[in-house]
């Protein structure tokens, strides 16, 4: 029975791992890039599947075609918060170490804009699910129970997460960011366009959001203040030492586990400090998390 | 400050509650910006040390009958040895961390509010029983209204001192740069573990003021979104300087109390329009709209009379 129970929490805790993950993948790419932690991360997260619930359930378009349809829209919405706020901010350049801050206010006055537009739709203003993505039984291995729609997430994020590996490794622009993210300036030195560079990044985050978005939405309420998963993600991401791709991935799972376990087994009412004392212990025992940089360095 | 008595006298009580929480909002933005605007750390847990003022101050009040004038300045030292305490594990580590930490903080703070009711109150909220000082019970916005404005002064003065201190000038220097501050035998770790703390003791001390006019306190009135608030109101103003600080609490702290008098409709934009002023402040006005008053009075009045004016600009050595 508690082999069972076990079983079932981790099977559980890796579906909502993987989604995890998206939301960690998607803060450190930004941070990796530009080294801003993106407070609006869950706030993306929550326009992607409103509009996902949007395209499905009230437009009735197929699901297909939503799931490349917000990964769309959210390339476009967060390439242009970078080009029109973030790329003027730091054009202009107070001074370095207040820019840095600006830079971080400026996400923060973005999670609050799209909450409150968001809030503001009366569409937004009865609490909404979204129909599963995939219909049909669970499925049973041995005594677990899998919905078949936790397997449709994994499966999605299984390649998503790929095809954003083989995209950073194979690739030429995947590359170009790589470069820009090791040195900006190097960067533009061998004729890498940063700006472009800066603005895919934050696209191609938010759009990773945004599937992360569609892929939450079946399995909770969807609210304006959903963005809140956001603090899962950092979590997740600190585990895995905050500058590491593969370390998000590694992080979302454990951290979706030790969720289940702690409802499971400790309080339910738990479940909702533990990414807050992970984060913390974790910084505390050993900040560099899984595998991340060296951290306490500072560039000059 | 020498009119405030007059003015508690004459001026209708609904403006003394809005003088009131304007006068709370300045003690909790010029703490905030002793890291924000004066070291360039950005820290979230100020809104966790202005909960621990309050339900310290209440609690100590309430449960185990310790005066205002004692346990507003025990809480407020509470929350400073944590603000200590938090700062000495993060500081050594980058930006990202301290503000994470202080992000996973803040949060795990208005859950454990929220959690621990017996204590707390929970979820109900926390009606505070309303303070005496030295025998007379406050409780009334028109009574608070002088010890505020005391609070604040005596708060005011100290930070003045602080701009012009070792301290003050430190951190300026380590704002522009911590490398140079370092070269120049500025203890760079020992002055942010400072700002932290004091901090974190004005937080405590802001809370500690609301119970002399406030009566309700709930978890949901200690989350980010309220920081963002105390947030904007430095950055509108213009980080860095107590003017600046000053100036953002008086604009943006009558939002609310302007959006009462609008259409009930609207209210549901406020979040969208905190949002956008914010942004559109860091896009426009990075300096806030201080540097605007400033640009014109550079104009106006010639340079000697503006050596006054202490900012941190020209303090920093």
């Amino acid at each position: 029975m508690l082999m069972l129970k076990l079983l079932q929490a981790a099977a559980s805790g890796v579906v909502t791992g993987c989604i995890y993950a998206m939301i960690a993948l998607s803060v450190v790419i930004i941070y990796k890039a530009t080294e801003i932690v993106n407070f609006a991360g869950g706030e993306l997260v929550m326009v992607g599947a409103w509009l996902g619930l949007l395209l499905v359930g009230y437009f009735g378009l197929p699901r297909p075609v939503m799931l490349l349809a917000v990964p769309v829209v959210l390339f476009v919405l967060g390439a242009a918060f970078d080009r029109l706020a973030l790329g003027r901010i730091a054009r202009r350049r107070p001074s370095r170490r207040l820019e840095h801050a600006t830079l971080v206010v400026a996400t923060i006055g973005l999670s609050n804009l799209l909450k409150g537009a968001v809030r503001g739709i009366p569409y937004t203003q009865e609490v909404r699910r979204l129909p599963p993505l995939i219909g049909g039984a669970p499925i049973f291995v041995g005594d677990v129970v899998l919905e078949r729609q936790d397997l449709a997430i994994v499966a999605l994020a299984a390649v998503v997460m790929l095809a954003l590996w083989a995209f950073f490794r194979y690739t030429l622009p995947g590359k170009a960011l790589r470069a820009t993210s090791q040195n900006a300036r190097a960067a533009a030195l061998v004729g890498i366009p940063v700006a472009g560079m800066r603005m895919s990044v934050w696209g191609l985050a938010a759009s990773l959001s945004g599937l992360a978005g569609v892929m939450l939405a079946p399995k909770l309420l969807l609210t304006p203040d959903m963005g809140d998963v956001v603090t899962l993600a950092f979590a997740a991401a600190i585990i895995g030492g905050f500058t590491s791709l593969p370390g998000c991935v590694v992080g979302g799972a454990i951290l979706g586990i030790m969720q289940n376990l702690v409802g499971t087994f400790i309080a339910p009412q738990a479940i909702a400090v533990t990414p807050f004392f992970v984060i913390m212990l974790v910084l505390l025992l050993r900040p560099q998390g899984l595998f991340g940089d060296t951290v306490g360095v500072r560039r000059v | 400050m020498l009119l405030s008595p007059l003015l508690a006298w004459v001026v209708p009580e609904y403006l003394l509650y809005i003088g009131n929480v304007l006068m709370m909002d300045a003690m909790l933005a010029l703490g905030l910006d002793v890291l924000l605007g004066w070291s360039g750390q950005f820290a979230f847990a100020h809104i966790a040390f202005f909960g621990i003022g309050i339900y310290g101050t209440a609690l100590l009040d309430m449960r185990a009958g310790v005066p205002f004038l004692l346990g507003m300045p025990l809480s407020a030292l509470l929350a400073a040895a944590i603000g200590f305490v938090i700062a000495l594990a993060a500081i050594r580590l980058r930006d990202v961390y301290l503000a994470l930490a202080t992000f996973a903080f803040a949060l795990s703070m208005q859950w454990l509010i929220r959690t621990w009711d017996s204590l707390t109150g929970g979820p109900d909220g926390l009606r505070i029983a309303a303070p005496a000082l030295f025998g007379i019970v406050v409780g009334t916005d028109r009574r608070a209204f002088v010890p505020m404005a005391m609070l604040l002064a005596s708060m005011l003065a100290a930070m003045l001192h602080l701009t012009r201190s070792v301290l003050g000038r430190s951190l300026a220097a380590i704002r522009d740069s911590e490398h140079a501050a370092a070269a120049s035998g500025i203890d760079v770790r020992r002055s942010k573990i400072a700002a932290f703390t004091i901090s974190a003791f004005c937080a405590g001390v802001a809370g500690g003021s609301y119970t002399l006019f406030g009566s309700f306190i709930h978890p949901d009135d200690l989350g980010i979104w309220q920081l963002v608030q105390v947030l904007t109101m430095i950055v509108v103003g213009g980080s860095g300087s107590i003017g600046g600080v000053l100036l953002g609490v008086g604009l943006i702290g009558v939002l609310p109390e302007l959006l009462r008098l609008a259409p009930a409709q609207w209210l549901v934009w406020q979040e969208l329009a905190y949002g956008l002023i914010l942004m559109l402040t860091v896009m426009f006005l990075p300096l806030g709209l201080r540097s605007v008053l400033r640009r014109n009075l550079r104009t106006t009045v010639p340079p000697r009379t503006r050596r006054g004016t202490p900012t941190m600009e020209h303090t920093a050595p």
